[in-house]
């Protein structure tokens, strides 16, 4: 297999002087290309974080992060910026979309950026992405006029724009109620079989158990792993009791 | 806990708190300056002509003179106070001899004097009446200021060796506005130069009663008394004592205005960024109740602290530039007496400023009261969207890149907020192009067409001469034949008698002539063209009460004669009061004779100016420029260092302002700014988007600047130069400086605030701004 991201002893930490403490505390991971992987963990244990040290939006104390082979670390601003746009999608809990433009532009936004000329053919892609997520018929809207399942799919959209080799999600299901977060995982689910990677950090047993590997975090270190067969659309009650046990057996 | 939210915003802003201060501080030390000077100004011109003793009533006469009717008329007018005639000895300036230089170049009628005994003297720099002793020479103060002379230096006048004595204060002639200027000698040391120049005579009075000068002005007229040369009277003389530095004072008076306004403006962006982040906070606390005007009594409290603080700090400042600008004024017209005063005004003018800011403040707290709390609480912002930026999308954007685009549509969305920035460069540009255009304007050379001399380039005066006619035929000849000079056009100035309205007479000097070759400016109307046609000046009309197209009756050739009123037209020359003609008289004698004449290149003007003075010596011949800048000189050289200082004033405004404001915004858009980091846009991207919104910004307010100040700054500088006596006013452009290089430099100084301002974009950490 392939590996798409790799994780190498990452130690981060924030504070200064007495009050400095390691968030993530020598964590090694590695994601495979098309691998669906989800994170979980008390709150405080250093999820989120390591998320974004993996995608290079933030930069590590001691280790090594590489991406497709690159040294994250070596590789300038502008550069991040690129493999992000180009590599990588991201949904987040909150929608982070902008005020300032209706769904249809928030999606399109980071394609715009390089392919300005092919506009034509990037609001085409738009529009089939916003259809086979179903809100199609909210283009034009503003961003505090739709429901937040609706923004969370204009968020996915826009994450695929750029047909990703990685979704990062941070509890992209978090501010949903169930039926809402369902969706959202079936649409992930789809795309995973597509074969882009997913990685997601939740404290739902429900998102959790749809993947195929879920690392336990505590106090910035991997604890545990558990790993499941690649998700078929059956057996998700099983797989959810499994989850469950495992997060007992955890304390989380 | 209101009280630590006020003060953690202040820490939270010192920035921009401490530059409203300085804003505050700017209006309030230049407010009160305008007030100091004006004070000062009209203070020190009272105390000087109440020391000299300037005349009520002064009629300048060139030829014969009967004294003893003189002497009769004055004794038996009931007005007349006291009466004397001076003598002023007209010598050419090539005659006068400071070191190396003549003033033969020189367009001031320089003349001599001796002190006179019972009014109108002429002081020393403490203002004292001078006592010459033989052998000295007092020379007009404003020799002293060009470095002319100095004390201590030999002066040679008609080859007779003075020694300057010191310096003199004129109440009449100080300021370079008038044309003539006075020496004072002493009565023996006259007496030998007497025979070398030509005799003026100053017939003056003083009134019992300032009031009846019309009447008394009327009555001598009617007296039909010498009166062969111009009349000015005690308000003109202040007039022009107070116009170089009266412009002076206007420019300061404007600019304060203008930084009031920015102050303004700063404090406006501060309270909608404000309320724009705690709309939610404000909308809570009205939801479950709170009083809201508690909230608002605290900023009024915080910013009306900002005021005192500034206002202090501008009254502080104001005592240190005062020295400066008072320095013009002491020098020619000596100290004031109610300085104390002045300190009243100045101190008047400050609380002006301080309750103008905080009567804002409140305006613009009581959006607080408009703020819908379900509206807030629902969606943390306000709901307002503007118009026309809803249908400007990116995904139809075909115009933009898509830094630009996202720059442009920010500041559509926000135009409230980018509105306080708009104003701030509009006014800017304002301040950079006005006084540009002014000192432009009054410094080219078509601006004596407003002053009621036609754009020329060679002037000739022919006066205090005999056979002037005769004369200015020869010279006329001679340019005739001059294949340099390609358009000449001769005036004589006459005095005919007009009948006003209620019957009383007025003498008008007419200048007759073909007054289409070197046009002035008419304000209403247009110049004589046929024989029963008449131009008056601005001064004249007001006062005959005519407008155009009305009938004044005139004495010519002994015999009534209608005329119509053709034109109006500003003058400053000969005390403003002239009309302009095209009809042809034989019988009144000659006044003075002016040629004006258009040379084939304007690089002959030197050549030619010295060619006619040495072929003409009883002319006095000079170039247009000199001739503009002997008169105007100080005046164009005031103007041009406060458009200088505008200039310098307007872009600090700009670069603090533009800087503020971006960072501010920068601060306010963490959240976006991490948005979009996280998806791929690098800082590079970020700056542009952050520029393009400047530039946008920016090239509405030149644009809005720039028509601005061709529209209201030219009514307004129209406003000022009418003080002059003109009254229409166009703006002389140069297109150049106003048009590329004004522009260019508020682009750079904008640019470089912008850059500096969004350099925090950089340092936005994705993941602490994203998390919400
Ligand atoms: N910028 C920061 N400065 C200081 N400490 C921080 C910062 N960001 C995060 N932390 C600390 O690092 C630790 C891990 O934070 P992180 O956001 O990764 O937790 P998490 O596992 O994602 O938690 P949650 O499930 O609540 O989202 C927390 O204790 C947090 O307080
Ligand atoms: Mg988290």
């Amino acid at each position: 297999m392939k590996k798409i991201i790799m994780g190498e002893n990452i130690v981060k930490s924030f504070g200064e002087g007495d009050e400095k403490r390691n968030v993530l505390d020598g964590v090694s991971v590695e994601i495979n290309e098309g691998e669906f992987v989800s994170v979980m963990g008390p709150s405080g244990s250093g999820k989120s974080t390591l998320m974004f040290s993996l995608c290079g939006m933030d930069g590590i104390d001691s280790g090594k992060v590489t991406f497709s082979g690159r040294d994250l670390s070596v590789l300038k601003e502008q550069e991040l910026a690129d493999i992000r746009r180009t590599k990588m999608g991201f949904v987040f809990q909150q929608p982070t979309l902008l005020k300032n433009l209706n769904i249809l532009d928030n999606i399109i936004l980071p394609s715009m950026r390089d392919n300005r000329k092919n506009a034509a053919k990037i609001t085409k892609k738009a529009r089939a992405l916003m259809k086979k997520v179903g809100i199609a018929e909210l283009e034009k809207r503003d961003i505090t006029q739709v429901s937040g399942g609706q923004l969370q799919r204009a968020g996915i959209c826009r994450a695929l724009m750029s047909n990703p080799k990685i979704i990062f999600g941070d509890e992209p299901t978090g501010a949903l109620n169930s039926k809402y977060a369902q969706e959202i995982m079936d649409i992930l689910s789809e795309i995973n079989a597509e074969g882009t990677a997913v990685m997601l950090v939740t404290h739902d047993a429900k998102v959790a158990a749809r993947t195929e590997r879920i690392m336990f975090m505590r106090d910035g270190k991997i604890v545990s792993e558990m790993r499941l067969p690649k998700f078929n659309g059956t057996h998700i009650d099983d797989r959810m009791i499994k989850v469950m046990a495992k997060m007992r057996e955890m304390g989380i | 806990m209101y009280y630590r939210i006020i003060r953690n915003d202040i820490l939270k802003s010192k920035a921009i708190t401490l530059t409203t201060t300085i804003f505050v501080a700017a209006a309030a030390m230049l407010v009160s300056l305008a007030a100091i000077l004006v004070v000062n100004l009209s203070g020190s011109i009272d105390t000087l002509m109440k020391r000299a003793e300037t005349p009520h009533f002064m009629q300048m006469h060139s030829g014969v003179i009967d004294i003893k009717r003189l002497t009769a008329f004055a004794e038996q007018n009931g007005h007349v106070d006291e009466f004397q005639v001076l003598e002023f000895l007209n010598v050419d300036g090539v005659q006068i001899v400071f070191g190396e230089g003549s003033l033969g170049d020189n367009v001031q009628d320089n003349g001599f004097s001796i002190q006179s005994e019972k009014f109108d003297y002429l002081l020393d720099l403490d203002g004292n009446v001078i006592n010459v002793s033989d052998g000295e020479l007092y020379v007009p103060i404003c020799y002293m200021k060009d470095n002319t002379a100095r004390v201590g230096d030999k002066g040679v006048i008609c080859g007779k060796e003075f020694t300057v004595a010191g310096f003199l204060r004129d109440s009449q002639m100080n300021s370079t506005l008038s044309s003539s200027k006075r020496f004072l000698v002493s009565k023996n040391d006259y007496a030998e130069i007497r025979n070398l120049g030509s005799t003026e005579y100053l017939i003056e009075f003083r009134l019992k009663d300032l009031s009846a000068l019309v009447a008394f002005e009327t009555a001598y007229i009617s007296a039909g008394l010498e009166a062969n040369g111009p009349t000015i009277t005690y308000p003109l003389f202040r007039l022009l004592n107070a116009i170089s530095d009266g412009m002076m004072i206007a420019v300061i008076l404007l600019v304060s205005v203008l930084v009031a306004a920015i102050a303004f403006m700063c404090i406006r962006f501060t309270l909608l960024a404000k309320i724009e982040d705690d709309y939610r906070e404000i909308g809570v606390m009205k939801a479950i109740g709170l009083r809201v005007s508690d909230v608002k009594k605290i900023y009024l409290a915080k910013y009306a602290a900002i005021a005192v603080a500034g206002s202090i700090l501008g009254f502080a400042l104001s005592f240190v530039f005062r020295g400066m600008l008072l320095e013009n004024i002491r020098l020619y017209m000596g100290e004031s007496e109610n300085s104390s005063f002045a300190m009243f005004f100045g101190i008047a003018g400050i609380l002006l400023v301080l309750l103008a800011i905080i009567a804002y403040v409140w305006v613009v707290l009581r959006r607080f009261r408009k703020l819908s709390a379900a509206e807030a609480i629902r969606f943390g912002t306000s709901q307002e969207k503007s118009v026309g930026a809803r249908s400007f999308c990116l995904s139809r954007n075909r115009l933009f890149d898509t830094n630009s685009f996202l720059g442009v549509k920010d500041v559509l969305a926000r135009k409230s907020l980018y509105a306080t920035m708009l104003v701030v460069l509009v006014i800017s540009a304002f301040i950079i192009i006005v006084p540009q255009n002014l000192s432009n304007t009054i410094s080219s050379k078509s601006f004596i067409t407003y002053m009621g001399i036609g754009n020329c380039d060679m002037r000739i005066d022919i006066q205090q001469t005999d056979n002037i006619s005769r004369k200015a035929a020869e010279i006329s000849k001679t340019m005739r034949s001059d294949s340099a000079i390609t358009k000449y056009a001769v005036l004589t100035t006459k005095t005919f008698k007009a009948t006003k309205s209620d019957g009383s007479e007025q003498s008008i000097k007419t200048e007759l002539g073909d007054h289409s070759i070197f046009p002035v400016e008419y304000s209403e109307g247009r110049a004589p063209a046929a024989e029963n046609e008449i131009a008056l000046s601005v001064m004249n009309a007001d006062e005959l009460g005519k407008t155009v197209g009305e009938g004044i009756t005139l004495v010519i050739e002994g015999k009534e004669r209608n005329l119509t009123v053709c034109g109006i037209y500003s003058d400053i020359t000969n005390g403003g009061k002239t009309a302009k003609a095209v009809f042809s008289d034989n019988s009144a004698g000659i006044m003075w004779c002016v040629i004006s004449a258009e040379l084939a290149d304007e690089s002959l003007v030197s050549g030619k100016v010295s060619e006619y003075a040495d072929r003409f010596d009883f002319a006095k011949v000079s170039g247009i420029d000199e001739y503009i800048n002997q008169t105007f000189g100080s005046t164009i050289s005031s103007v041009g260092k406060a458009s200088r200082a505008a200039i310098i004033v307007a872009l600090i405004i700009t670069v603090l302002v533009t800087l503020l404001f971006m960072n501010m915004l920068v601060a306010k858009d963490r959240y976006s700014i991490a948005v979009m980091k996280a998806f791929g846009f690098t800082n590079l991207d970020i700056r542009l988007q952050y520029v393009s919104r400047s530039v946008f910004v920016l090239i509405i307010g030149i644009v809005l600047g720039t028509l601005l100040a061709n529209t209201l700054g030219e009514v307004l500088a129209g406003t000022v130069i009418s003080s002059f006596g003109a009254s229409s006013f166009k703006f002389q452009v140069n297109p150049f400086s106003a048009y590329l290089i004004s522009p260019l430099m508020m682009a750079g100084s904008v640019l470089i605030a912008t850059i500096i301002g969004t350099s925090g974009a950089g340092k936005i950490k994705i993941y602490e701004n994203i998390k919400e």
